[in-house]
């Protein structure tokens, strides 16, 4: 890599201080310090609605009622595992599919992938609304033609039966994320050498065989990212699911972000609060590493 | 490639575009349906449009300056994305200073970050300094993750100009801080308006932090739709007017950078 000598050294580092300063700035005051808050608050009794709970130091006593006493947190937590899970494998699956039909088949995709991708791109919240409003019992579209083939019972509920919401919120997920799994993936499909591929046909392989031993692990740091990505935002999932069921009925939907939202902003219960959102930042936080890791695989396996 | 097996693709890649694409023209639908065709027991496909519930939520029930405050989050995040984020992603791009790949991960972790975590202690700090209920509150809170957003994609439009451009520039007398001005920036304006039509977008859809950090006065348009839908008597056709208003720019504007998505989504991992 050449660095170009003239304009002088000093001068260099000042111009590199005096634009990076701003940026660093912001994101110091606006993230780091709202992240310091919270762990600091989280070791406090702070309770906008109980009296006489100003932010005491309470020590670990917040740490110790989520891990002991707060059957609550983990089955919320085991829900958006379900969630996170379900749907960013469902979408994988049919997202790569669909790249694969798109790539092979479709010379002028440009315009069927924009189309595909409107569902990712409206508001979650509206995303959310026009689901809702297609699953209402009286007159949902959806409801009533489910009903019409037999596939919903008449007195059964999508979004009320507390064993059908969880899986009907994921589907509406795959519907929103699918085309950003294909996205992805038919960019990764539309870089790859040529070589290969024309190599294995040379020498006899079948579609299959082309697929699993050359498709597949040359797009592997692509499947990595997509996976990765997917995950992180699937964990952070709040507005759909907020505004189809509200986390409910009873607790069936409600994900760790819905609970802690419930904690912090309608319990009032800011101190236990703080804590539920660390759990939350912390598991994003580990995901993140990750996908450090696997950009730079990505970098790597770019290069050679 | 055979005949029969051409005609199951397409046949596929038809159902998938139905699918993507009927609920959101329901909805489209469902704003333009008089009250008698909304709550009709069987779906109503065929019906006479009415404009009636646009004005109504809009101008009588004083929804208008919901537009306003969304046009002025985005507008406002994405300008202070731009302003602050494009000079260091242009260091990013041309500088060499140690810990610097580290310095570019922490950009990366807070796009990331989860908005219930950063939004319940921002909420404290905005009540402490009296920045509480106002859209700047909201304008900042977006800029977080626009931000690192405008970094992440303009290193990969600044590393994209050749260095032989620099080293022109230089040779005809530039400062660092000029040929930034006025030869690096105007090369990567192209890549610079996609990226600020992205902020917007992510600004415009985004719905917890604005949720939490007004109260009505300074709502955005996505924060008033949730409000409209109560268990029983909704006006859908008025939801759904707020929603389609909410959404319609995003799907110009999609099309619109839709050669940068891929870019803009992965954080400048895959190039598209």
């Amino acid at each position: 890599m050449s660095r170009s000598k003239a304009g002088g050294g000093i001068l260099d580092r000042g111009v590199g201080v005096l634009f990076l300063t701003p940026s660093v700035g912001l994101l110091v005051v606006l993230l780091l310090g709202p992240f310091v808050y919270m762990v600091a608050v989280s070791f406090t009794d702070l309770n906008f609605a109980l009296p006489g709970h100003d932010g005491s130091f309470v020590g670990f006593d917040n740490y110790r009622h989520l891990m002991q006493d707060d059957p609550v947190f983990w089955s919320s937590f085991r829900t958006t595992m379900v969630f996170v899970f379900g749907v960013v494998s469902v979408e994988f699956v049919l997202g790569f599919t669909l790249a694969l039909l798109l790539f092979h088949y479709i010379q002028r995709r440009r315009v069927v992938l924009t189309l595909l991708l409107i569902p990712m791109m409206l508001a979650p919240v509206a995303v959310g609304l026009m689901w809702k409003l297609m699953l209402q019992d009286e007159f949902g579209v959806l409801a009533y033609y489910l009903r019409a083939i037999g596939l919903l019972g008449p007195q059964t509920s999508l979004l009320g039966d507390y064993h059908l919401v969880l899986p009907t919120v994921m589907a509406i997920d795959v519907w929103e994320w699918t085309p950003f799994v294909t996205l992805v993936v038919l960019a990764g499909l539309l870089a790859l050498p040529r070589e290969p591929f024309e190599a294995a046909i040379m020498d006899g392989a079948g579609p299959w065989r082309v697929f699993r031993d050359i498709t597949v692990p040359l797009l592997r740091p692509i499947i990595a990212l997509v996976l990765l990505l997917r995950g992180i935002d699937a964990f952070k999932e709040f507005d759909k699911v907020f505004i189809l069921t509200g986390g409910g009925p009873g607790t069936a939907t409600e994900l760790l972000s819905i609970y802690t939202w419930r904690v912090n902003f309608r319990q009032w219960d800011l101190g236990y609060g703080a804590v539920c959102a660390f759990m939350v930042y912390l598991v994003v936080l580990i995901l993140c590493a990750v996908f450090y890791k696997a950009v730079y695989w990505t970098e790597e396996s770019q290069k050679s | 490639m055979s005949r029969p097996w051409c005609m199951v693709v397409l046949a596929v890649l038809i159902v998938m575009l139905v699918v993507a694409l009927t609920p959101y023209l329901w909805l489209i639908m469902t704003s333009l349906k008089s009250r008698l065709d909304a709550l009709a027991d069987h779906p109503v496909w065929l019906f006479t449009p009415t404009f009636e519930h646009y004005p109504k939520i809009f101008i009588d029930k004083g929804y208008l300056p919901l537009l306003m405050n969304s046009a002025v989050v985005a507008t406002g995040s994405t300008l202070i994305s731009l302003v602050v984020g494009v000079p260091a992603a242009y260091v990013f791009a041309r500088h060499d200073f140690p810990g610097k790949e580290d310095l570019f991960f922490f950009f990366l972790t807070t796009r990331m970050a989860p908005p219930i975590s950063v939004v319940v202690p921002m909420f404290l700090m905005f009540t402490a300094v009296g920045l509480i209920d106002t859209r700047l509150s909201v304008i900042l809170a977006h800029s977080t993750f626009n931000l690192s957003l405008v970094v992440w994609m303009m290193r990969g439009f600044f590393a994209d100009i050749p260095r032989e451009i620099d080293e022109a520039a230089q040779m005809d007398g530039h400062t660092r801080a000029g040929m930034f001005l006025h030869v690096l920036m105007p090369l990567a304006a192209p890549g610079m308006a996609a990226t600020a039509v992205l902020c917007f977008i992510l600004s415009w859809n985004e719905f917890l932090y604005a949720f939490i950090l007004v109260a009505f006065e300074g709502w955005t348009l996505t924060v008033g739709i949730p409000g409209l839908v109560t268990p029983h008597g909704t006006l859908w056709g008025q939801v759904a007017a707020v929603a389609v208003v909410a959404t319609i720019p995003i799907v110009v504007f999609t099309f619109l950078v839709q050669r940068h998505l891929v870019r803009g989504l992965t954080f400048g991992a895959v190039k598209g």
